[in-house]
């Protein structure tokens, strides 16, 4: 924005804000409201030009303008995204106000991308943009949630079901690493490795796919790339908006267990001696309850000729379905733009939030004695016992192993996550020369965490003889970067060239302590006073550090707004690489044509749009944590002569070749609008080698001695392959009616190409919680998609006597035990007769989403959806092993007097990985359903109102699923430890997924 | 203008500087110079016992297969996990949790040896103040694999730290003969080297090296050997300071452990744990249910002997006290054991192990997990009933084997005033052979020798066949002397191949 005028300016700090006083001189003034033709809404942020001269403004929240003008013939031009442009002669009125036509053809959105934006006609690589209005569609604690189903070959994917406060993984174009992390690279506002603002604030999400779109961001960006920009303000008087929305939850399933009188037969018929306990419990009962959210967000924005602002204040407050889970957040956000003078701009950009959670035990990774979560001891636990026992005391299992009850465990155990995250970012961008730009961003981000943990005495098993334990926990993260980069665009005859080239160096440290006593005097102190507790455990402090420092660069050619080339190239440097990798180069190019803008086309009625792009290039994935390529030595416990010793075991060997994975990318895609981009269709596909891939070698013996002996080594090769389809129609499109189809489809084939050898797999670590003692669930397997199950394929009862052909029992079997294919033909089962049991990579997913409006009305239907991938379930495994409560199925078990069962005898029986719980996880659920009604505007402006909006929605209402467990988005084990990236298709103990009712109330004045 | 220029450079320069990227991992132990002074040496040890001393290994996943592949100890509770029952019902298969538990544990106990003794090396200190310390080194790595040639035979077998995975990942298995011929080696070396008498029992001294020797060539049916280092220790047991302890149930009170002079070697718990390490298992597994003695919550009533250890046990034994439970305390009050399951289902009529249970000392964990027990791995009360046996098959009938052996029965005695068990005298050398294992059962009941016993004297068509204390007619000797090597571990290394046979 220029200004021709002078300006005096006086800036002022204060509280983080900024305030522009700005005297302005005389002339004549237009002022006047833009608004849509199509649906009479006003239009914020319209270019407005005087025709000939660089004075120019844009429209306020509201639509309105206001320009000075020395003439009446003055000629202005209103120009707006997606509209086509209106020039208007002044005359004598000072008040001007204009429709715009909705240009249907208009494809020039601005797209961002790393490090500069880029018209979305110039993308050459693979991008997907999610608007804010998909962002807040329905409320989501963490925007990621919000982006499921709404981007081709975008895993959304929940830690933790629908447990308040859980982490979301979002992954772009399946796995492609084995032991790191497949999660996409987050930059928010040009900070790298942000945490993601409120669902509010955003402005736009942008997801890069491709190479080309994402080698900039050199060895993080193999994963894909999501840019997330903020919302800023705009000049105009301030604008608040207020949104506010209030939700009841409820569990979407349950288990069907068996009662108490039906438990005491089950059990009776595993141990003699059993007797029934005087209960009679509905455990699931107990521990769900209707669950609510209220979120409000209030926003003020606006501007001047020289400054922007958008300031938001946030709070977020949810009660689980689970009793005593929660989640609490504030937040707040700003965003400052001054135009310093015509050449320099500062920004600042600042974000804080504080966040309170408390956990209950979920998704145990052992549920032996005295632990596991409560949700799968809900499941297992005595229904003939009550809460209490005759004394008083919490009652614990009767069966298997000792577990207190979950009622107990949820109402007493106390597990509270404080957080609170600050990013502050400044930066500065001066124009050298004209085209030449250098802009330098300084950003420093913090989070703090504190986790306190107690168990207090009265839950028997898991702290009775301790007399209580607590834990407090501290993570202290910082994290510094600096971006400093030359953008320089020029016009060069009939194409123009755009040039980047910056430099970055980001540190990031973390120190982490915990301690603990045990031993309290009361339970009343919980974890606040450590010091109370007879046994102090041992302490722990660990610091980790890291730095990226990076050269980058990019090229982009456009000839004739048809042909358009761009090379990225990325150098980065990091501390974590081992001693003979420090640096990894990361190239990439791309080619697009724009078909349509070709004379043969050009003035196509049908084809408005058609454009080919091809990619090639070659990212990173760092998948390296600080120190893990050297060789380390453990300290432990240990004792001699009644004294505790130093003490040191070897850790790990170390690995000086130990590089970065890359991934080789090649891209196809296709974009094409029809009528006047009525309808637009994207087509994708996509090759990526990923090579390097960086995994724990479990193929080191054990007997190498090492604690670790898995230490990370470059081993094999993964391949995915993928097909994306974007598909938008406008159906209808009248003045009162309009009716709109998002389509989103992707499949991606997953296959490893290579790792020791044919015949050789890699055996990952456990899955299965850790009292199974499974030692081996899943595995990798040459030619076979990532983390196929691995386990004994089950036949069925074995009826006594000779054995079926081709199966056999394990050793010592009667009638009524099970019965399992026998791979080798030994006639008995053995670990050699294992083989894959179940895939747990969907074949294809996809998200569909219509919007109608009539009027005032909207409707959108929103289904999302994932087709094939298996799902193996430890918590059905354990519910059928004795030694719990079982699921009604135990009804149909086999005896002697009911053989034609697939169920085996009520029997203790280890829970081996086998084909019995393997279930097809194929979904498609309705994700949200919403009703919403915008307040006329004669109304609203009555009300001193510029918009007012109700709706009315709800989530997750119906799920169409063959998965008996109950729910089919499944994620046990998929975070936390190295290999979370296979652990896919498992579970056990997951939070429950939530359906809800939402009502939520917008207005803006 | 120039101003804001330079308020850029100040901005942005000071960020620029260069990095060499090189990681100084503050938190991490380096294993590189790590070896400065004999101390340090100490430390890898050290790492080795507090690795003896976990879940994994002492804990229960190594020794609670002893105690139930015995002929004493059975399963209680039914409910209980099958890779337990397996291993009482000779039903392992060749991915036994158990074994796969412990198998790397007990390997890297050998690492910790292994890094000491190569550690010290590098220091080149003179070997009179190196050995005496490294020595133990020597001694932990022939205990751990005295464990593993008798449960597995042949296996894999390194006397230095790994440091090329690839060889080592394609080894083949040592044969046991020359696993034994280093055992051997290594302690000879130990009893060379390490002192007289050590500040614990934790600590291995010159005696416990040649007790050990002694307890190897037993195994190998090397008898001569067996009782010349059995005699060296009873020779000079006023210069090792060792005495059996005048009241046998010391043995087995925690809070007594430690003032008492007959462990040769032990591993030690102070009642603390941190996460699987010092962490004992063994009062819980082998305790009863419900039982209020001693305060520690009960036990899990897993391991229990059979009925006919209490039956064939004579009531006048005082060892038969000390070493089984037949009453616990429920609601309050006394009962006994054929009462126990009425208190929980999962109890059995039986009495009960109580060597473990009976006295945790102070303890930091339920049912008796963070014990303050120092299990003793070689009490010097074996190493006489060791040279007993080994004298008998060398000079059958000597009144000095006789002596040996009621040194043992008169400790026995002196705990009730009771006259059994009688002192011996007069039996020919199968009778004595045979009163010798008799002797050692009773004596070192529950203390995971029996199922050695058994195996070394080949005993187990009989004392799990008709008429044994514990029937197992699922028991195979072509199989069952042996372990499986883990599945996974064969997976690894195919050249781990054969399978022991049977698997």
């Amino acid at each position: 924005m220029k200004k021709t005028k002078q300006l005096k300016q006086t800036l002022f700090l204060l509280l983080g804000f900024c305030f522009v006083l700005s005297i302005h001189a005389q002339e004549k003034t237009i002022t006047g409201t833009v608004t849509s033709k199509t649906d009479g809404l006003t239009l914020p942020g319209v270019n407005v030009i005087v025709k000939g001269t660089s004075n120019g403004t844009s429209t306020d929240f509201d639509g309105k303008y206001s320009i000075n003008v020395t003439e009446e013939s003055a000629v202005l031009v209103f120009s707006y995204v997606g509209f086509k442009s209106l020039e208007i002669t002044v005359g004598s009125p000072n008040q001007v106000n204009v429709q715009l036509d909705e240009d249907l053809a208009a494809l020039d959105e601005v797209v961002v991308v790393g490090y500069g934006a880029r018209k979305k006609s110039d993308i050459t690589g693979s991008v997907s943009s999610i608007k804010s209005e998909e962002v807040t569609a329905f409320p989501v604690l963490d925007a990621q949630q919000a982006l499921q189903g709404r981007a081709a070959g975008v895993a959304v994917q929940s830690n933790n079901g629908g447990e308040p406060g859980t982490p979301i993984n979002v992954t772009i174009r399946g796995n492609t690493s084995i032991n790191a992390s497949s999660a996409a690279l987050v930059v928010v506002d040009g900070f790298v490795g942000a945490t993601y603002p409120q669902p509010g604030d955003i402005e736009s999400v942008e997801v890069l796919k491709d190479a080309s779109a994402t080698a900039i961001y050199g060895s993080r960006g193999a994963n894909g790339v999501i840019l997330v920009t903020t919302k800023k303000g705009r000049k105009g008087k301030m604008t608040v908006e207020l949104n506010s929305n209030y939700a009841i939850q409820t569990t979407s399933n349950r288990l069907d267990l068996l009662d108490a009188s039906q438990f005491a037969d089950y059990t009776s018929a595993i141990n003699s001696s059993y007797t029934q306990g005087p209960a009679n419990t509905d455990w699931q009962d107990l521990i769900y309850t209707t669950g609510h959210t209220t979120n409000h967000q209030l926003s003020f924005s606006g501007g001047s000729d020289n400054i922007n602002y958008y300031v938001s204040g946030n709070y977020f407050d949810q009660d689980g379905v689970v009793i005593n889970s929660g989640f609490e957040r504030f937040s707040f956000l700003s965003n400052i733009d001054a135009q310093i003078n015509d050449k320099l701009k500062l920004g600042f950009n600042g974000f804080g939030s504080r966040s309170t959670k408390n956990g209950v035990s979920t998704q145990a990774v052992s549920g032996g004695r005295g632990s596991g979560d409560v949700i799968s001891i809900a499941y297992r636990f005595a229904p003939d016992l009550g809460v209490l026992d005759d004394n008083g005391n919490n009652t614990f299992n009767s069966v298997g192993d000792d577990i207190d009850n979950p009622f107990a465990v949820a109402s007493e155990r106390v597990d509270e996550t404080f957080e609170d995250i600050y990013r502050a970012n400044f930066y500065g961008e001066y124009e050298i020369i004209e085209g030449l730009t250098f802009k330098s961003t300084f950003g420093f981000s913090s989070r703090n965490q504190t986790r306190g943990q107690f168990t207090p005495s009265t839950l028997i098993t898991s702290a009775g003889d301790q007399g209580g334990i607590a834990g407090i926990a501290n993570l202290k993260n910082t994290n510094l970067l600096s971006e400093n980069y030359f953008t320089y665009t020029r016009e060069i005859g009939n194409g123009s060239l755009t040039l980047l080239a910056g430099y970055s160096y980001q540190k990031d440290k973390t120190f982490t302590n915990s301690a603990g006593a045990e031993g309290f005097v009361t339970n009343g102190v919980s974890y606040n006073a450590l010091d109370t507790g007879s046994t102090p455990l041992i302490p722990e402090s660990f610091l980790s550090e890291f730095e990226i420092q990076s050269q980058y660069g990019r090229i982009n050619y456009d000839y004739d707004d048809k042909y358009l080339i761009t090379f990225t190239a990325r150098r980065d440097g990091a501390s974590n690489f081992a001693k003979n990798n420090k640096y990894a180069f990361f190239p990439s190019g791309a080619l697009g044509w724009k078909v349509s803008n070709e004379n043969f086309l050009k003035d196509n009625e049908t084809i408005s749009n058609l454009k080919l792009r091809a990619s090639y290039g070659v990212t990173g994935n760092p998948s390296i944590t600080p120190y893990n390529s050297l060789a380390t030595l453990q300290s432990i416990y240990a004792v001699t002569g009644d004294q505790t010793v130093n003490a040191v075991v070897s850790g790990r060997p170390a690995n000086p070749n130990l590089k970065w994975e890359s991934s080789y990318q090649t891209n196809f895609g296709i974009d094409l609008g029809l009528w006047q981009n009525r309808a637009s269709l994207s087509v994708d596909i996509y090759n990526i080698d990923t090579k390097d891939l960086i995994v724990g070698n479990s193929n080191t013996p054990e007997y190498t001695g090492f604690l670790n002996p898995n230490f990370l080594d470059n081993i094999g090769e993964i391949n995915n392959k993928g097909l994306e389809i974007t598909l938008s129609t406008r159906n209808i499109s009248t003045e009162d009616f309009t009716w709109s189809t998002d389509l989103n489809w992707s499949r991606n084939r997953n296959t490893v190409e290579k790792l020791f050898g044919s015949d050789v797999d890699l055996f990952l670590p456990s899955a299965a919680p850790g009292h199974f003692l499974q030692d081996e669930t899943h595995i990798l397997r040459e030619g076979e998609a990532l983390g196929q199950f691995f386990g004994w394929e089950y036949r069925g009862v074995y009826q006594g006597g000779t054995l079926p052909q081709g199966t056999a029992t394990f050793s010592g079997a009667v009638a009524g035990d099970e019965l399992f294919t026998d791979v080798d033909n030994s006639g008995e089962i053995n670990s050699s007769d294992r083989k894959i049991i179940g895939d747990p990579n969907q074949d294809w997913t996809f998200g569909f989403n219509n919007t109608f409006k009539y009027k005032n009305f909207d409707l959108g239907i929103f289904f999302q959806g994932a087709v094939g991938g298996d799902i193996y379930s430890f918590t059905l495994s354990e519910l059928a092993s004795g030694g719990s409560n079982a699921t009604t199925e135990a009804l149909n078990a086999w005896s002697p007097s009911n053989t034609d069962t697939n169920v085996p005898s009520p029997a203790t029986r280890e829970k081996r990985m086998n084909s019995r719980f393997v279930f097809d996880g194929t979904y498609v659920r309705l994700k949200n359903l919403v009703l919403g009604y915008n307040l006329p505007q004669n109304i609203t402006e009555k009300l001193g109102m510029d918009n007012v909006r109700f709706s009315l929605s709800g989530q997750n209402l119906l799920t169409f699923t063959d998965y008996p467990g109950t729910d089919p988005e499944v994620s046990y084990r998929a975070s936390g430890s190295q290999n979370a990236n296979v652990n896919q298709g498992f579970d056990y103990g997951n939070y429950p997924n939530i359906e809800s009712v939402t009502f939520s109330v917008n207005l803006k004045f | 203008m120039k101003n804001i220029k330079y308020l850029f450079l100040l901005l942005v320069l000071p960020i620029i500087g260069c990095s060499d990227l090189e990681e100084e991992p503050v938190s991490v132990l380096s294993p590189d110079g790590f070896f400065q002074s004999i101390q340090d040496v100490q430390t890898a040890i050290n790492g080795s016992y507090g690795n003896m001393a976990t879940e994994a290994f002492w804990g229960r996943k190594f020794s609670l297969p002893l105690l139930l592949r015995s002929d004493m100890v059975g399963i209680g509770d039914q409910g209980t996990a099958g890779r337990r029952k397996d291993h009482d019902n000779f039903a392992v298969s060749d991915d036994n949790g158990m074994i796969t538990a412990f198998w790397p544990r007990t390997y890297q106990i050998i690492a910790g040896a292994n890094e000491a003794i190569a550690g010290a090396a590098s220091l080149g200190d003179p070997e009179e103040r190196l050995n005496p310390v490294v020595a133990q080194a020597y001694f932990v790595r022939a205990y751990t694999y005295f464990h593993l040639v008798r449960l597995f035979g042949d296996l894999p077998y390194f006397d230095s730290p790994v440091q090329d995975i690839t060889a080592a990942s394609q080894i083949s298995k040592t044969p046991a003969a020359e696993v034994y011929a280093n055992i051997i080696s290594d302690l000879e070396f130990a009893k060379q080297w390490l002192p007289d008498t050590q500040p614990s029992s934790a600590l291995p001294s010159k005696a416990t090296a040649a007790g050990y020797l002694a307890l190897v060539h037993l195994t190998m049916n090397n008898f001569p050997d067996a009782y010349s280092e059995a005699k060296f220790v009873i020779d000079n047991e006023g210069r090792f300071g060792l005495e059996l302890a005048a009241d046998f149930q010391d043995l087995f009170d925690a809070t007594k452990q430690s003032g008492l002079n007959e462990a040769l070697f032990t591993i030690d718990h102070n009642g603390f744990r941190s996460g699987n390490y010092g962490q004992d298992y063994m009062p819980a597994l082998t305790g009863i249910r419900g039982n209020q003695f001693g305060d520690i919550g009960g036990g899990w009533s897993v391991a229990v002997p059979s009925i006919e250890v209490y039956n064939r046990w004579d009531g006048r034994d005082y060892r038969k006290a000390v070493s089984l439970d037949t009453t616990g305390v429920f609601n309050g009050a006394v009962d006994e054991f054929m009462n126990f399951p009425t208190y929980d289902a999962r109890n059995i009529q039986s009495a009960y192990i109580a060597k473990y249970a009976r006295f945790t000392g102070q303890t930091s964990n339920g049912n008796g997990r963070g014990s303050e027990h120092n299990y003793a791995q070689l009490r010097y009360a074996e190493v006489l009933l060791i040279a007993a046996e080994a004298l008998n098959e060398v000079t059958p009938g000597t009144t000095e084997a006789d002596g040996y052996v009621n040194r043992v029965r008169a400790r026995a005695r002196n705990g009730n005033g009771s006259s059994f068990p009688a002192d011996v005298s007069g039996l020919n050398q199968d009778d004595f052979r045979d009163m010798v294992l008799e002797e050692r059962r009773w004596e070192l009941a529950f203390e995971f020798k029996r199922w050695y016993d058994i195996k070394r004297r080949q005993l187990g068509d009989q004392v799990f066949g008709v008429g044994g204390f514990e029937e197992r007619p699922n028991f195979t000797a072509s199989r069952d002397y042996l372990y499986p090597l883990p599945n996974d571990e064969l997976q690894r290394n195919p050249n781990l191949e054969p399978q022991n046979t049977g698997y």
